[in-house]
């Protein structure tokens, strides 16, 4: 199975969405998802709705979802020199940008973000780490006008790190936040499953708000729900354990709450036990700090009890996420077991 | 293969200051059909000769080094994760980056230099740059597997490959400073076929970034006339101020003027270039060049050096940029140069 997991990663973490743009992740999704879908719907905000037919069908609906989009860039302006000035979709460390490469725009346009050379600087100056408005990506144009030919205000830009597998049962990829969800989300689709089930993939989640998980919810209005993210693991030198958020090789992440959610602690209680019995790795997240999109699922009309699940992801919103393969295999295991209960 | 090729090609290697055979090799190979004879020396400097065949001819020396900056691994912690240093490397290209670690017996390692994620970080720490020291490597192993591959001194390189931007402009590694030995590979296409009244030799150097000790060395072997350093300078960028000392990217080769790139030679060179009407910008140094001929100029009893530059956008990181335009202008330059001595020169 983690082969399959890891075969769609690869596909989708090769495809570019932030929030709003997701497009060419749900196209792809939906011509994977096509052969075992019952139905699909694409939403107002890009919400792609899966309905899976089980053996059975539920008296609520229960919902899996992941989001599609990831963090990037809007280009915001072009200066007279030809250079790309940008904003960041989602919450991106300027500190990361920095010597590069990116894909620019819809002609996906190589280009780099970079800074002039150390030989030019001060040691205090390097010291300093520019923020993201003094930055830009250097396409090689000379002009606005050569830029505009290209690159036009309002159009998406991207990380470019290819997805690599590396040591020991290691991936390094953008977008692993969170194609990894979606992931795992089309390989459980390929089971028979005893009960109808609908996935989502959602937009809009790395801005805020589970705006997209929130229009979802209300329209499939769920009796129970579980989102697949992927967290940050903070597993690294010099940050003890209990800081550590989550850790790799700990397998599947089961959250308490976060900014956003309180996760139904019975459900909780009774996966992990069954966890426990069929030997699935799991662990909590030792944070409440981040949200995700259980918060509209949780909260959306009447409310929803639910649980979150997550691949503990190393350097999360940067060019290089980096999980490890077991850990996707143990999420892939508990969604297993939530979405085969007769709920 | 075109010489756009060649420049990633050779970009694309990995040879840190001391490592430089596997670019040696290459550039061997490039060079080889060019000239009458190559060799790679016990440094790893490679050097070809083309004879002009006239007795008595002077000999013209055109350098450019092949080494790349690095980084060196300088510990494994006990989870497994390397700390390491680098020369010439400014700390805020690092996190969220890639780099690949050669080892001595396992071939070359994917590692990711990690970065805090935001979530963890108090407000206002990312307006400081982490010090290379807070940085590590991380291998995706566990300790006992990385100390088993990895050693303490084994070197670290950037992991860009070349690619092609707007404006036939290319970005990546280590065109600092393998795109000027394009640019001699270039000269000597120009050359091809044509008379010389002197004898050329090529060197591809070691060891610049850590003080020009190859070029020390194949001077020293070789003693030219007027040995001349094929380098990169910096090309202007938007974040420049206006006191930076900059030249344009397209604006054609560099011509250096100073104490190390003797004043009567450059002149004589420029006024080569005007009858060619080949651009040149132009570049004064009072002292130090930062380039080969510093080292090539004190060998023995001294030699003639020239410093001829290549405009380079953002030096030393992994994503340099370079213009094919200045490539093709330089290597120009260089056959100008060669075509152009007589006794004018008084070499």
């Amino acid at each position: 199975m983690i082969n399959t997991i890891t075969e769609i990663l690869k596909t989708l973490c090769e495809k570019d969405g932030v929030a709003g743009y997701e497009d060419e992740v749900r196209n792809t999704i939906s011509e994977l998802a096509a052969p075992y879908a019952e139905s699909m719907v694409t939403d107002a905000l890009g919400n792609l709705i899966v309905l899976k037919k089980g053996g059975n069908r539920r008296e609520k609906p229960l919902v899996v979802s992941a989001h599609m989009d990831e963090v990037g860039f809007l280009v915001s302006k072009i200066t007279e020199n030809g250079m790309i000035k940008f904003l960041t979709v989602g919450s991106i460390d300027p500190r990361v940008m920095i010597g590069r490469k990116m894909k620019v725009g819809y002609k996906k346009l190589p280009g780099v973000i970079s800074l002039k050379a150390i030989h030019l600087t001060t040691p205090a100056e390097r010291k300093v780490a520019p923020g993201a408005s003094s930055l830009y990506i250097d396409i090689g144009a000379s002009s606005k006008a050569e830029a505009e030919r290209y690159v036009r205000i309002g159009d998406p830009c991207y990380f470019d790190s290819p997805f690599e597998e590396f040591g020991d049962m290691r991936i390094k990829s953008k977008a692993i936040d969170d194609r990894v969800g979606c992931a795992v989300m089309l390989a459980l689709m390929q089971k028979d499953l005893p009960y109808d089930t609908y996935f989502v993939f959602a937009t809009n989640e790395e801005i805020g708000g589970s705006r997209g998980a929130m229009t979802a919810a209300i329209r499939l209005k769920p009796g129970r729900f579980l989102t697949i993210e992927g967290t940050t693991a903070c597993d690294v030198p010099e940050v003890p354990l209990h800081a550590q958020s989550t850790t790799q090789g700990l397998g599947c992440v089961v959250s308490i709450m976060d900014k956003g959610s309180v996760y139904s602690r019975d459900l909780l209680r009774h996966f992990t036990a069954l966890a426990d019995k069929e030997g699935i790795k799991w662990q909590y997240r030792r944070s409440a700090n981040g949200s995700t999109d259980a918060r509209g699922f949780h909260s959306a009309g009447s409310g929803c009890k639910g649980m979150g699940i997550a691949t503990p992801t190393r350097y999360i919103h940067c060019a290089c996420n980096v999980v490890y393969k077991p850990d996707i295999e143990a999420v892939y295991k508990m969604a297993e077991l939530f979405v085969k209960e007769g709920f | 293969m075109t010489l756009k090729e060649k420049i990633k090609t050779l970009g694309n290697l990995y040879g840190v200051s001391g490592d430089e055979f596997a670019v040696a090799q290459k550039a061997a190979e490039l060079l080889a059909p060019y000239v009458d004879k190559v060799d790679i020396d016990k440094f790893g400097n490679v050097t070809g000769y083309k004879s002009c065949g006239k007795e008595g001819a002077k000999k013209l020396l055109l350098d450019a080094h092949i080494d790349e900056i690095g980084f060196l691994v300088t510990g494994i912690t006990e989870e497994g994760f390397l700390h390491f240093m680098g020369i010439g490397v400014d700390q805020r290209m690092l996190p969220g980056s890639t780099l690949n670690v050669m080892t001595k017996k396992h071939g070359n390692l994917l590692g990711v230099v990690g970065a805090v994620p935001p979530h963890l970080q108090a407000p206002g720490e990312n307006t400081k740059s982490l010090p290379i020291e807070k940085l590590y490597v991380d291998l995706g192993m566990p300790c006992e597997k990385v100390k088993e591959m990895v050693s303490v001194g084994d070197y670290m390189t950037f992991t860009s490959r070349a690619f092609d931007l707007l404006g036939d402009q290319i970005c990546g590694k280590s065109f600092d400073d393998r795109a000027c030995f394009c640019c001699i590979l270039h000269a000597l296409e120009l050359l091809k076929d044509k008379e010389l009244n002197v004898d050329l030799i090529i060197t591809g150097t070691t060891k610049e970034e850590i003080g020009g000790h190859g070029a020390s060395y194949r001077a020293y072997c070789e003693r030219p006339d007027l040995a001349v350093a094929i380098d990169v300078c910096h090309a202007r960028t938007d974040d420049n101020l206006p006191s930076d000392r900059v030249q344009e990217l397209g604006g054609g080769p560099v011509i250096t003027i100073g104490t190390n790139s003797l004043p009567r030679m450059a002149k004589m060179l420029m006024e080569a270039a005007r009858g060619k009407e080949i651009p040149f910008q132009l570049s004064s140094a009072p002292a130090h060049t930062g380039t080969n001929a510093w080292s090539m100029q004190i060998i023995e009893e001294g030699c003639a050096t020239l410093v001829v530059s290549l405009p380079l956008k953002y030096m030393h990181s992994p994503v340099e940029v370079i213009k094919m335009s200045d490539v093709e202008n330089t290597g120009r330059l260089l056959a100008c140069l060669a075509m152009d001595i007589d006794r004018r020169w008084q070499l």
